[in-house]
């Protein structure tokens, strides 16, 4: 107990793609009293997109993230497409499917890696100056080999599809803006297969990562929400399909188009943050707050896609069951999903239809409409929703990005664990294996 | 290369597209890690802002700012860099011009505002959030008009490439110059003497992938932004939209750009206008903040209050 209230500021929160602060006010008696996730920046992409050629969004749009740039690229594409009545090439879709599976796979990694991993491999109370990726390069050359070629692959797969890696360029409405060769597809084939053998080494690493702090994962910031995610009939999906939300207790409790997000989105916005919380509308906020990303679409959907992903997701469920609410699980979530964006890529390398030249629309029209894009970004659902005029300019934009929708859910898992750090003394008495970086 | 240096790696409001075009280097980063003392670069590293506070003046050797200048913390985060920094490098487009989001300098702040936080189409329970936060700069302004920058890096991302080349010639002391040439200079594709009698949208018809993508009437930037990148976009048949800025000899992007075109095109001016309905996104993507027209709007806008 000590004699006044007190406020803890974190300032920034690292490890972090973006701009964060973190502020715990504590009651004189040591009690919890708020937990402020500060997100401090915002550049108002929704406002500046308008009077654009709609097709110049698919090159702003990527700007909003350079550690996922595809999604938005992807996103923007497809809005400016429904909004004006098109549909690509078949071909195009699957080079699409390609550059958001390579970007999956390369985002997936290097958050497990560089901003996940030091947590694990040098514990939570190491040392801050070791507990960092460099750290890892240095003390553990093998793993930190293995992390760069497992990033690598997905950058080069995304920049050979995509133009470059950040900021791709192919993707326009109407297709794609050239074939994939048939030279760097046998490249692609090629690497694909030692990228499957280092994802499988990472799965080992996970696995043990989990085994080793099974009492934290669930015993911390173990939090239900509802949970948002792309599907595509029960498949984990993140090009196109329909949206699920699952309630706190595992029910589905909505399945829609995501051309109608506005029925089931809320966006609450909070005073102390320029990040909104994104939440389930019809039941209202906070009630409603639900946590998109990795953890979430495995939560809503049935299945994982591909077979190797799928025996892995088992696994998680016969140790934690569904819907997992745990948000440490989170990092083994994306690891399946890791497992599944390699093996999606490995499909459609082998798939013929991989390096058609048919993938271009000549006769595309702009018009008067409105259009909703939406895919699955790393971090979680990704919306963007233009209005055009009949020369296919930008008069409105309303847009709801990934990160967006898990802010009020990380506020939520930040709370609960400052309760159990500061009023139970939950970290003195947690298991925790001896860290692999000292 | 020389002995371990101390570097600090900052990122202002931006996209972190920087960061990631850096860890890009991949295998490669293990020949410049070792040379370097990180002090401070949350993307990666857990120092705190006042870690980096607590620095004596001038005690990093490089300082790189990725992002400019939207919120107030920025500019606090900006001229503490200055402070501890020897050499501060303007890292990117958006540090070097204010980035992409310096076409939001196209209006007033207070209508950013409320497109975002009351007007959105999803806002529920709008309010202009302002509890525990750093609060909004009226305009993007560029950081080299705000502190002195000794290295300007533009690109949006620099290549790997481009940043490992500053990078490994600061360590070793060793001067590091922009090229004044352009992305055409470094663009494989064939061209021809210009006709231009009229400009397709990007989606319009089949692009020769071989062909200069300005003769065919595709409006590439490439003929006005500096040769940096390796004429990344042309090369796979997409026009360049100038996201590394102009050569060091030019001092305005679009106003480079829109003289050129009148060169360029048999076309007359009303006719350059109709192709051309949005000018400053069209002609000044990640530069705006750092056009005469961006200044004179800020300008009139102080004169005004």
């Amino acid at each position: 107990m000590t004699d006044k209230e007190r406020t803890i500021r974190i300032e920034p929160v690292t490890r972090l793609e973006g701009h964060g602060e973190l502020t715990i006010k504590l009651t004189k008696a040591g009690k919890v009293k708020d937990v402020q996730f500060n997100v401090s920046s915002t550049r108002f992409f929704e406002k500046f997109l308008e009077g654009r050629f709609a097709e110049e969004a698919v090159r702003i749009a990527p700007r909003i993230c350079g550690i996922c740039p595809e999604p938005h690229h992807l996103a923007a594409t497809k809005a400016v497409e429904a909004a004006w009545d098109i549909t690509p090439p078949p071909a195009a879709t699957k080079l699409r499917r390609l550059l958001i599976n390579a970007k999956q796979y390369s985002s997936h990694a290097l958050h497990f890696f560089a901003l996940a991993a030091p947590d694990f491999l040098a514990g939570p109370f190491g040392d801050p100056a070791n507990r960092n990726v460099v750290s890892i390069i240095k003390a553990l050359p093998d793993v930190g080999k293995m992390a760069l070629k497992v990033m690598q692959f997905g950058q080069d797969l995304a920049a050979a599809v995509g133009g470059k890696a950040i900021h791709p360029v192919t993707s326009i409405p109407g297709g794609m803006m050239n074939p994939f060769s048939e030279e760097k597809r046998d490249e692609f084939l090629k690497r694909v297969a030692e990228a499957k053998e280092l994802t499988l080494e990472t799965v080992s690493l996970a696995k043990k990562v989990v085994q080793d702090y099974w009492d934290p994962i669930t015993k911390l910031a173990v939090v239900p929400t509802y949970y948002l995610g792309l599907h595509n009939k029960g498949d984990l999906e993140i090009y196109e399909g329909n949206l699920r939300v699952m309630d706190p207790d595992g029910k589905i409790v909505a399945d829609f188009k995501p051309k109608d997000y506005r029925k089931f989105y809320g966006e609450h916005v909070p005073a102390h943050s320029y990040a909104t919380h994104i939440y389930y509308k019809p039941v209202g906020y906070p009630k409603g707050i639900w946590r998109a990303n990795s953890l979430a679409r495995v939560n809503v959907a049935d299945k994982m896609a591909t077979p190797i992903a799928q025996e892995a997701l088992q696994e998680m469920r016969d140790a934690l069951g569904r819907p997992i609410h745990a948000t440490f699980a989170y990092h083994w979530a994306r690891i399946i999903e890791l497992v599944q964006a390699v093996e999606e890529i490995e499909i459609l390398l082998n798939d013929p239809e991989i390096v058609s030249t048919d993938v271009k629309l000549s006769d595309v029209e702009p018009k008067k409409g409105e259009g909703v894009g939406c895919v699955e970004a790393p971090r979680g659902t990704l919306v963007h929703n233009y209005w055009t005029d009949e020369r296919g300019i930008i008069t409105k934009v309303n847009m709801v990005v990934a990160t967006n929708n898990n802010i009020a859910g990380i506020e939520k898992s930040l709370f609960k664990t400052a309760k159990q750090v500061f009023e139970q003394k939950a970290h003195e008495s947690l298991n925790l294996p001896d860290p692999m970086i000292k | 290369m020389a002995k371990i240096k101390r570097i600090a790696l900052a990122q202002l409001s931006s996209c972190w597209g920087c960061d990631q075009a850096l860890v890009d280097l991949h295998l490669k980063l293990l020949d410049v890690l070792p040379a370097l003392d990180i002090v401070y670069w949350p993307a990666v590293v857990d120092y705190k802002l006042h870690d980096l506070e607590a620095l004596p003046k001038n005690s990093i050797h490089i300082g790189m700012v990725e992002g400019s200048c939207r919120t107030k913390e920025d500019l606090h985060l900006l001229k503490v860099m200055r402070e501890k920094s020897k050499i501060l490098v303007a890292w990117g487009s958006c540090s070097a011009y204010g980035g992409v989001q310096g076409l939001g300098n196209q209006w007033d702040l207070k209508e950013l505002l409320e497109r975002k936080f009351m007007k959105a189409d999803t806002v529920t329970d709008g309010r202009i959030p302002d509890e525990n936060l750093p609060g909004f700069t009226e305009s993007v302004i560029p950081n080299p008009d705000i502190v002195a920058m000794d290295l300007i890096l533009p690109g949006c991302p620099p290549t790997s490439e481009n940043t490992l080349e500053a990078l490994v010639a600061l360590l070793d002391n060793k001067p590091y110059d922009l090229p004044d040439k352009t992305v055409c200079d470094q663009c494989p594709m064939e061209r021809e003497e210009k006709h231009i009698v009229k400009f397709r949208r990007t989606y319009e018809g089949k692009i020769d992938p071989t062909k200069c993508l300005l003769d065919q009437g595709y409006l590439c930037l490439g003929f006005a932004t500096i040769g940096l990148c390796g004429a990344q976009c042309p090369s796979v048949g997409t026009p360049c939209k100038g996201c590394f800025g102009p050569p060091p000899s030019v001092k305005d992007h679009g106003a480079k750009i829109i003289s050129a075109l009148g060169a360029i095109a048999d076309m007359t001016p009303e006719q350059l206008e109709a192709a051309f309905p949005d000018p400053l996104g069209s002609f000044y993507f990640t530069d705006y903040a750092s056009s005469y027209l961006s200044k004179i709007r800020d300008k009139m806008r102080r004169d005004e209050k």
